[in-house]
């Protein structure tokens, strides 16, 4: 039951493991997240050192994402073209993301930043999908309609300052117009917010997908799960190149999980509402944050930490 | 002439006493059983025996641990009077890594503070020799506290710990005998360590001697250990390529099972 990791130095019962990336993997292919924010926190409870935890997660990402973009692929899910702009922007905001945690730690305001982040972020994010979903969900009880909601098809309005870029570019899988300079903005600021917060950052792409790019929910889904596969390939090498941090054997056992369960959530998706999904990620969200906040608050148990990680 | 002979005949004497003379109680020994441990995939930890002989009466204390070295940790602290977070980093120098003890009694029945302190045998002991930096200063001036601290974390770690009356002997015909069982923890680290076993008489110890024991990778674990550090971008591609392919493996596997949503 037990397997001993070479990197992290020490022994874990590898189906609790094997759990943890199935459940989180569930929730990978659900809506479209890497699940970063839930798992590294998951794997530092079961005694990983925080740096380990979060280098190898990225890892088991590659993974889950790779079979969850190769599922949505299939379905036709997957806008490449708008994924290869988030992608840039994003591999320019992570630099730039990077570069300001560096300045940050030499000034030691880095884990304050980092903390607020998460709590501002996290709050805003499922406070705002929570409620829009919750709305919309009621529209449609009250509508009494099983047409496509609002929120699940492209809807092309007014776009006022977005409208007047240049670089005016259909994405025809989204069926939106866009100036290109949108998506990779966009794409660059959630890159650095996932690199200030080290996270591969689709919990933020996802509602920016939705609600600014207004893309169709199961399009956001399988175009998330590519972008983060790319982004995750980055950090997963730069992790165990420069700092040697990937346990290659954990994220063999959470990636055993994470693809079955990536599959197992897409499968599961095809049965849930657009406006479902949403709250349910609004929901998971909102209890990161609130476990957050309390870890904040509360005196913890032991005054001393190992170095890395957050 | 007389005399000389008398001298001879005396020395010989003295000689052939000495031979037949029971040898005098003494040297606690001791013997660690293995003495290489290796960690291979189900590595979860091990049982180490420690076994000796000392002298009839005597109490034992046994101590396992590394050499003293410096650990590096950062503190929690309040920041704006409202959210916990780490603040700074503090070291803690001249400490072992890994410390466990195990004594026939409890150590205050055995040793006064000084003797504790001079053998370093106890958690007191420990944080009289351990020494604390840190840049902040909040931290400075509340050093007992911290170093309290630090002992807290070790055994929250399962890396150090202090056992008595945990130690059995048995009575011989001239020496004891004594044997602890000890739970190696699977969090020490591979490296050498040392078994020090300390005869106890009147307050004061009398004798000691040492065993030594090796934690050393074997197998999977040191070869993907020795690929991560020593070939680290070959290592990076490995992990990578692998994820993708299993990945991408299992989506064909369920491509059945797949559909819109």
């Amino acid at each position: 039951m037990y397997m001993y990791l070479p990197i992290a130095l020490t022994s874990v019962n590898w189906l609790l493991v094997v759990g943890l990336g199935l459940g989180v993997g569930l929730l990978s292919g659900l809506f479209g997240v890497g699940g970063g924010f839930l798992m590294t926190p998951l794997l530092m409870m079961i005694g990983i050192p925080p740096t380990i935890a979060a280098a190898t997660d990225a890892n088991q990402i590659v993974a889950a994402s790779a079979s969850g973009t190769y599922a949505h692929w299939r379905l036709g899910n997957v806008d490449y073209k708008m994924g290869i702009y988030l992608l840039i922007g994003g591999f320019v905001g992570g630099a730039f993301g990077v570069q300001i945690i560096k300045v940050l730690r030499a000034t030691g305001g880095a884990d304050f930043l980092i903390k607020m982040t998460y709590v501002v972020m996290l709050g805003v994010v499922g406070t705002f999908m929570f409620f829009e979903s919750l709305n919309a969900l009621r529209k449609n009880k009250n509508a009494a309609t099983v047409e496509e909601t609002k929120s699940s098809a492209p809807v092309e309005k007014k776009k006022g300052f977005f409208g007047s870029l240049p670089l005016q570019t259909y994405f025809d899988k989204s069926g939106v117009t866009h100036s290109a300079l949108v998506p990779v903005v966009l794409g660059a600021f959630v890159g650095i917010l996932a690199a200030i917060m080290g996270v591969g950052g689709g919990f933020l792409m996802v509602p920016v997908m939705i609600y600014m790019l207004r893309m169709p929910m199961h399009v956001v889904v399988g175009t998330s799960l590519f972008q983060i596969m790319f982004t995750c390939i980055e950090v997963t090498f730069l992790q165990a190149y420069s700092n040697h941090t990937v346990d290659f054997l954990l994220a063999l056992l959470l990636l055993v999980g994470s693809v079955f369960g990536a599959q197992v959530g897409t499968i599961l998706g095809k049965k849930l509402h657009g406006d479902q999904l949403k709250i349910l990620l609004a929901i998971i969200v909102l209890a990161v944050t609130a476990k957050i906040v309390l870890e904040l608050v509360l005196e913890p148990s032991m005054m001393l930490a190992m170095k890395g990680g957050h | 002439m007389n005399t000389t002979l008398i001298s001879r005949f005396a020395v010989l004497l003295v000689l052939i006493g000495l031979t037949f003379t029971p040898a005098p109680a003494h040297a606690v020994t001791s013997k660690v059983s293995p003495d290489n441990i290796k960690i291979n995939l189900t590595y979860h930890g091990a049982t180490l025996s420690v076994t000796g002989e000392n002298v009839a009466g005597d109490d034992l204390i046994i101590r396992i641990g590394n050499e003293a070295d410096d650990a590096h940790y950062k503190y929690m602290g309040k920041a704006g009077g409202l959210f916990w977070m780490k603040k700074g980093d503090v070291s803690f120098k001249n400490v072992p890594g890994v410390y466990l003890l195990y004594s026939s009694r409890e150590l205050e029945n055995l040793l006064d503070d000084a003797a504790q302190t001079a053998n370093l045998i106890g958690y007191k002991a420990l944080t009289e020799v351990a020494e604390m930096e840190t840049p902040s200063a909040e931290l400075k001036g509340d050093e007992a506290r911290w170093k309290n601290e630090f002992i807290r974390f070790k055994e929250k770690q399962n890396l150090y710990a202090i056992h008595t009356g945990t130690v059995t002997r048995q009575h011989g015909q001239t020496n004891d005998t004594y044997q602890v069982e000890v739970a190696w923890p699977f969090q020490a680290p591979p490296g050498e360590y040392t078994v020090e076993a300390m005869a106890v008489r009147n307050g004061q110890v009398v004798e000691r001697s040492r065993a030594q024991f090796t934690v050393e990778r074997s197998g999977v674990v040191a070869k993907l250990s020795d690929l991560a550090f020593n070939n680290a971008a070959l290592y990076g591609m490995m992990a990578v390529i692998i994820a993708i392919i299993a990945g991408f493996a299992v989506g064909m596997i369920f491509k059945k099972g797949g559909g819109a949503h």
